[in-house]
């Protein structure tokens, strides 16, 4: 009845393999459909994006979309040609040429220029965050992994850390209006945003670091410990060191979720726009923390509700997302690659 | 006992001489800084719990007093009116929607040209005028009310802001010039006499207005159609039930009393149950939470039910049937698409997603689908489908964790039973696992639920309850969600005005809400954690 070369113990073609078949099918559809989504989107910003940012002439990129501050832009008329400008070459023109004086335009705000300050204030924002929560961040997971023993404390600290992290960004947006901008009366400042987003992104670093530390071998602690060491020196000397990369790594993640949020400096941190960067204008050193910053996320969602989308819009609206996108995705990218890497190069 | 101590404990060699302040060694004092900065969680978590308090609690007052004003200033007298007058409103669109249906008829089916159809249709618009006039006495007595109840509520606004501007001044310790501001006493008997006494008008007006319905309705006009004719007879229904409501409304203008109090817990309950989120009107603020919520658990039913086949399905893949290279690679990959900013979806639809659904939604072949085609590019459907591609990482990345946790045995004794590779993952895998992957979508939910930027941009921006009897089509509707409304209207208010504490409840439920999926999240995976051995 069977084919006479058959093997006895080949899989026969019955029909739990064939639904086996179909069922892997339908799951390996369902997967690969999500990554499609996903380069989907990503592939549309980057495409759209790249007409901005990147020119054909040398230098290749469009340098002032990433050195000026966002500007409106002027459609009109003049001397037979459509010419669009930003304010400020707009009004050069007006007083260079006597026939420009009552021209006509159609105005769109934030469309031309670049969007240099939110650059910079996104850059401040995650570094004086990333600042705050690596340090705060770093020390809980050293008492939780070294120090802590079973107790109430521990517990209660553990679940706090848990919470916290499923805790929305718009309450802690909330909360750091409640907190920073009005109680201690910071106003909308730097400061503000930074603790912010440090407190929302805690979770995040004391979890991977905790992870990491450990993943160091008990033995490398016991070893110090029977030499003489201290603990404080044990965990210096021979714990720190090796679990420090993980750290940082995994930290990396908590980065390219400070910089991607804007619910929590809406209100905390972002200015739709200003015109003098950080660094400008500064009466005293202390009014650098104290001032509101442009940030890219907050830029994004100001270009792409609060002004109506059409050829001339479009440009700066995909120029910003795909900026944004790529540095999150940069970020995000290296902590992986980073991570398998680390992964395959300890093990104990 | 006398003998001095030796200096050095002759029994260990090393000595560790340790410098104390304030009685704490280096050791002691690096533990207590690192314990310190742990406990920094625990604050963080009481100092949200207590800003939002702080800042939220004011609310319930302050809508107390809002509500009380509301009935004293006679507002609510005159709703009672405007209740009967928007149900006439509801009547006349029903009556127009039956006139587009004719038209559509006449011109699509019977070739009419407009100017014939309209003529066609003269003795339905007669009709129709006569049912809409119906209501002109009962519109010019609110209109009328609704003027003299607004003057009582700014009078009695002015003597609250003079008695605040008189306290500061008290305050300050400026008697004279606090003597010197006058308060105006209100007298609610006497100011309300206007609109109590409107009554006798209100009897004939309303007894008119039924009146015209009828007669409208006796004369109305017979359709071919049988559809639309029984769409006239429901409409014959609609009114007389509408009518019917007349007394009703009458005998609540009769008994109407504005000392009866407002009882304390009306302010939270009309928060928890109020359906209407309107604010900065003219008339009367309303701070009801039930649009904003059933807004938020619409758009996360919809990106759950999408991110959950897929999110899920993937971890199984990925786990149980991709070779390694796969897994290598397809891993980091959705990985990397948790990282999009969230921000970066919003925009993607508004630009791209939401003309693409609307497109997609008018096609012919797909009229069939309940909802289609819809004209609203930014819908429950628009931000669902983004926030399902936000919530598929977390969920793949937990799920795949709770199928990565099941012991090799279960799966090893399975098939040496003799049962296929869909057979284990089916009755055994993903069974044994079920606690991880459900804690997973939950905390998925969780995730979406607390989604502000993808919402804010994608999902309407329309506060109003969905409509539930377009039954599946309501995914088509756009709505406002609490984590929207938070983050469009936070901007806006003044600090410590009473919607400016409602927006802090809104975000103190919100909070509460994320506690709560945690909370479950975590028990259930304590619960049915499987145990080895």
């Amino acid at each position: 009845m069977n084919a006479p070369d058959r093997h006895v113990f080949q899989a026969q073609a019955n029909n739990a393999r064939r639904w086996e078949a179909a069922a892997v099918w339908v799951f390996r559809c369902a997967t690969y459909s999500v990554l499609v989504c996903g380069a989907l989107v990503f592939g549309k910003i980057v495409f759209q994006g790249s007409q901005t940012v990147f020119t054909t002439k040398a230098p290749f990129i469009n340098t002032a979309f990433f050195t000026e501050s966002p500007e409106t832009l002027h459609v009109f008329e003049f001397e037979g040609k459509k010419m669009e400008l930003g304010d400020r070459d707009f009004r050069a023109l007006k007083a260079a040429n006597p026939a420009a004086k009552d021209l006509r335009s159609e105005t769109f705000v934030y469309s031309a220029g670049g969007i240099f300050p939110a650059i910079a204030g996104t850059v401040l924002l995650v570094i004086g965050s990333m600042t705050i929560a690596l340090t705060l961040g770093v020390s809980a997971a050293i008492y939780l992994s070294e120090y802590a023993t079973q107790g109430r404390l521990v517990t209660a600290i553990r679940i706090s850390i848990l919470n916290l992290a499923g805790v929305p960004s718009i309450v802690f947006g909330l909360f750091g209006v409640g907190l920073f901008v009005i109680f201690f009366d910071w106003n909308v400042s730097l400061l503000a945003g930074w603790f912010t987003l440090a407190l929302m992104v805690l979770p995040v670093v004391i979890t991977a670091s905790e992870e990491s530390l450990k993943s160091v071998p008990q033995g490398f602690r016991e070893g110090s410990l029977a030499l003489g060491a201290t603990k404080w020196q044990t965990i210096r000397t021979n714990v720190l060191p090796y679990a420090m990369p993980g750290i940082l790594t995994s930290s990396i993640l908590g980065i390219a979720r400070v910089a991607g949020e804007t619910a929590p400096i809406m209100f905390t941190a972002a200015y739709a726009m200003r015109d003098k960067l950080p660094w400008e204008d500064l009466t005293h050193y202390s009014d650098f923390v104290f001032q509101g910053v442009m940030a890219l996320p907050y830029h994004i969602y100001v270009v792409s509700s609060k002004i109506p989308q059409n050829e001339y819009t479009e440009r700066v609206q995909y120029g910003t997302a795909f900026v944004f996108l790529m540095i999150v995705a940069l970020i995000a990218t290296t902590s992986i690659l980073l991570r398998n890497h680390l992964r395959n190069r300890y093990r104990w | 006992m006398d003998a001095p101590r030796p200096a050095h404990d002759p029994e260990f060699l090393v000595n560790k001489t340790r410098v104390r302040v304030l009685g704490l060694s280096l050791d002691d004092a690096v533990k207590f800084f690192f314990g310190g900065n742990a406990f920094i969680s625990v604050v963080v978590l009481t100092l949200i719990t207590y800003f939002l308090f702080q800042e939220g609690f004011g609310f319930f007052g302050q809508n107390q007093r809002s509500l009380l004003t509301y009935r004293q200033a006679g507002l609510e007298y005159v709703d009672f009116i405007r209740t009967q007058e928007s149900g006439h409103t509801a009547l006349t669109r029903y009556i127009s929607d039956l006139r587009l249906r004719q038209f559509n008829e006449l011109t699509t089916v019977r070739k009419l040209d407009l100017e014939a159809a309209n003529a066609q249709l003269a003795a339905f618009d007669e009709f129709s005028g006569q049912f809409s006039d119906g209501v002109d006495p009962l519109r010019g007595l609110l209109s009328d009310l609704t003027e003299q109840a607004t003057a009582i509520k700014t009078k009695f606004l002015v003597a609250e802001d003079k008695k605040v501007e008189r306290q500061q001044l008290v305050d300050a310790g400026k008697s004279v010039e606090a003597a010197a501001v006058k308060i105006d006493q209100i007298d609610f008997p006497a100011e309300l006499k206007v609109l109590t006494g409107a009554l006798p008008l209100y009897r004939t007006a309303s007894a008119e207005f039924a009146a015209k319905l009828t007669a409208a309705l006796a004369k109305a006009p017979t359709l071919s159609n049988p559809e639309l004719a029984t769409r006239l007879i429901r409409l014959r229904e609609l009114t007389s039930d509408y009518i019917a409501t007349f007394p009703a409304t009458l005998r609540s203008l009769e008994t109407w009393d504005y000392t009866r109090p407002v009882p304390w817990y009306q302010s939270a309950t009309s928060f928890i149950t109020g359906r209407q989120w309107l604010t900065a009107s003219f008339w009367q603020d309303w701070y009801g939470i039930v649009p904003l919520f059933m807004g938020s658990l619409m758009v996360s039913l919809v990106a759950l039910l999408i991110a959950v086949p897929f999110g899920v399905g993937a971890a199984i893949y990925i786990n149980q049937m991709a070779s390694a290279r796969e897994q290598r690679i397809v891993k980091p990959c959705i990985e990397f698409i948790s990282a999009f900013p969230s921000v970066v979806l919003g925009f993607f639809g508004i630009a791209v997603l939401g003309q693409a659904l609307r497109l997609l939604s008018q096609q012919e072949w797909l009229a069939w689908v309940p909802g289609f085609p819809f004209s609203e590019r930014l819908n429950i459907l628009t931000a669902g489908c983004l926030l399902a591609l936000i919530a598929v990482p977390t969920i793949f990345t937990l799920a795949e964790d709770a199928l990565q946790n099941v012991p090799k045995a279960f799966k090893e004794a399975s098939f040496a039973l003799g049962a296929t590779r869909l057979q284990t993952i089916i009755r055994i895998v993903v069974p044994a696992s079920l606690s991880g992957i459900i804690s997973a979508v939950l905390l998925g939910l969780g995730r979406v639920i607390g989604e502000t930027m993808v919402v804010l941009l994608c999902a309407g921006n329309r506060i109003a309850i969905p409509d539930f009897t377009a039954g599946l089509a309501v995914i088509t509707q756009p709505v406002h969600t609490m984590t929207g409304i938070i983050a469009q209207e936070m901007g806006e208010v003044v600090q410590g005005s009473i919607h400016y504490r409602a927006l802090f409840v809104v975000g103190l439920v919100l909070f509460f809400l994320s506690l709560a999926i945690n909370f479950l999240a975590q028990k259930i995976v304590r619960k049915y954690r499987i145990s080895i051995g």
